[in-house]
């Protein structure tokens, strides 16, 4: 153990001196390494005299500088190319969140103060809401299926909200808004889980996008905003996650479950 | 020591300490470089690389979320409202696994950190997909006033409606499982579909039997 220790000293020197791979330098000047090739001769000269000073500093340069820059370029290329692969995943890691906001006219009511507009408590019977239609707020034990269901008459918003709950998208839309936009509706939903369409009376603007705590009005259904709430925030708007859209009710109408059945 | 030492190279100085003083750093820089390759091929070789958001497996995973969710639907009406008990328990275990296997699928999904809502259309990630839909629906599915008519019947009727129902949707479903395990090559992926294809075929026959028992009863 003892031996490599003091060795490594000097032999960090004779590196210095020999960079022409113990050939002298004169053999060919203009190879490779035009730094190496001439030092080693002036300092060789130099230190045969003198044993003490020029240990370190001068001697090392050439060479450990030479290898020091080929390893930071290479350390260099490679940590782009990981650098690189790391920051395209995560372009595609847009949280939700974001691409919600990023809706023109998106409203987000998580934040509200107003906390019972995203309460979660069951109630049975008729309730009372804020907001119409809502976005969340204390609901009927029962949900609406929501399996790209598509209702062509009113359903009881207590089980609607808990739908929202769940993860679904309601779009609703106002009584007599003209058939080929319902049938515009009715193909964005269809067959898609976690979302559900049905007429809402007392709503202002032609069509209404619900997920939990968050409306979107639009006019027309030809807006493209729907599409970009639907992609954005069904399913991962749930705040039950796992849990799925089967198993709900189908009924129309506006009298909520009172048994919990 | 450090007097000696430099005594000691300079002595040495021209032949066999020199050459090893040489080799112990280039064996230090070759060490340093071939740690640093090494990092980097480790870290990029074994780091998950995930399907990407228009790839076949995410098509597939988000579409089949979506199939599976109505055969679970199917399979509790079954469980709730068939007269023969082997008809109640294959709808639980219907809808149990493949309930269960809706959550491995949208775990995948957002492990990959990709949205389960796809922009593309439904079936679009298999060749010749979209023509396989029927009224925009996947290739098997219930159209909802199927669903509502599973959802009202009573007696046999519910195990007949749901064995004839479900026969259609393990078609659709293993169809489209065997062109994923036909076009992928992520193993976890082709695990799953397997399984699928395998679990539903078998299923074909049981649901063939209790459907001869249930048009009997």
């Amino acid at each position: 153990m003892s031996t490599p220790g003091p060795e490594r000293v000097p032999s960090t020197v004779k590196v210095g001196k020999t960079t022409g791979q113990g050939n002298p330098p004169s053999g060919k000047p203009g190879t490779g390494r035009p730094g190496g090739a001439n030092r080693p001769t002036g300092k060789g000269k130099g230190k045969k005299g003198r044993k003490i000073t020029p240990v370190k500093p001068g001697g090392n340069g050439g060479p450990i500088a030479i290898a020091v820059v080929v390893v930071l370029i290479a350390v260099g290329i490679i940590g782009w190319g990981v650098w690189a692969s790391i920051k395209s995943d995560k372009e595609k890691e847009t949280p939700w969140e974001d691409r919600a906001a990023a809706i023109a006219g998106i409203v987000n009511y998580r934040e509200d103060p107003d906390k019972s507009l995203t309460a979660r408590d069951h109630k049975t019977g008729p309730l009372t809401y804020k907001l119409n239609p809502p976005v969340g707020g204390e609901h009927n034990a029962r949900w609406q299926n929501c399996m790209g269901d598509v209702y062509d008459a009113q359903i009881p918003t207590e089980h609607a909200v808990h739908s929202l709950e769940h993860g679904a998208v309601w779009v609703t839309y106002k009584p007599g808004l003209p058939a080929d936009q319902v049938e515009a509706l009715t193909s964005k939903v269809k067959g898609k889980s976690f979302s559900m369409l049905s007429p809402f009376p007392n709503q202002e603007s032609n069509i209404s996008l619900q997920a939990w705590g968050y409306q979107l009005k639009v006019d027309s259904a030809d807006d493209p905003r729907i599409d970009e709430f639907i992609r954005a925030l069904s399913l991962n708007a749930s705040v039950e996650p796992g849990i799925p859209c089967s198993g709900g009710l189908t009924t129309t109408g506006t009298t909520p479950s009172l048994t919990g059945q | 020591m450090p007097a000696e030492s430099v005594e000691d190279g300079d002595i040495a100085a021209d032949h066999p300490r020199e050459r090893r003083g040489y080799t112990v750093l280039t064996h230090a820089l070759v060490a340093l470089v071939t740690l640093a390759v090494g990092l980097a091929v480790g870290f990029l070789a074994t780091r998950p690389s995930h399907p990407g958001d228009d790839s076949a497996e995410a098509g597939f995973l988000r579409d089949m979320a979506t199939h599976h969710g109505q055969a679970v639907d199917m399979g509790m009406i079954a469980y709730a409202n068939a007269t023969l008990p082997e008809v109640r328990s294959l709808g639980l275990d219907i809808g149990l696994t493949q309930h269960g296997q809706v959550n491995i699928m949208q775990t995948w999904l957002r492990e990959w950190g990709l949205n389960p809502n796809g922009s593309r259309p439904p079936m679009a990630w298999m060749p010749d997909g979209e023509e396989s839909l029927q009224d925009g629906l996947m290739p098997g599915m219930a159209t909802q006033e199927q669903m509502e008519e599973l959802r009202r019947a009573d007696g046999k009727q519910v195990d007949i409606l749901f064995l004839t129902l479900m026969r259609q949707h393990h078609l659709g479903g293993i169809h489209m499982a065997q062109e994923i395990v036909e076009i992928s090559d992520d193993d976890d992926v082709k695990w799953l579909a397997q399984t699928m294809v395998e679990t539903q075929q078998s299923e074909m026959n049981v649901l063939a039997d209790l459907l001869k028992q249930a048009q009997a009863a």
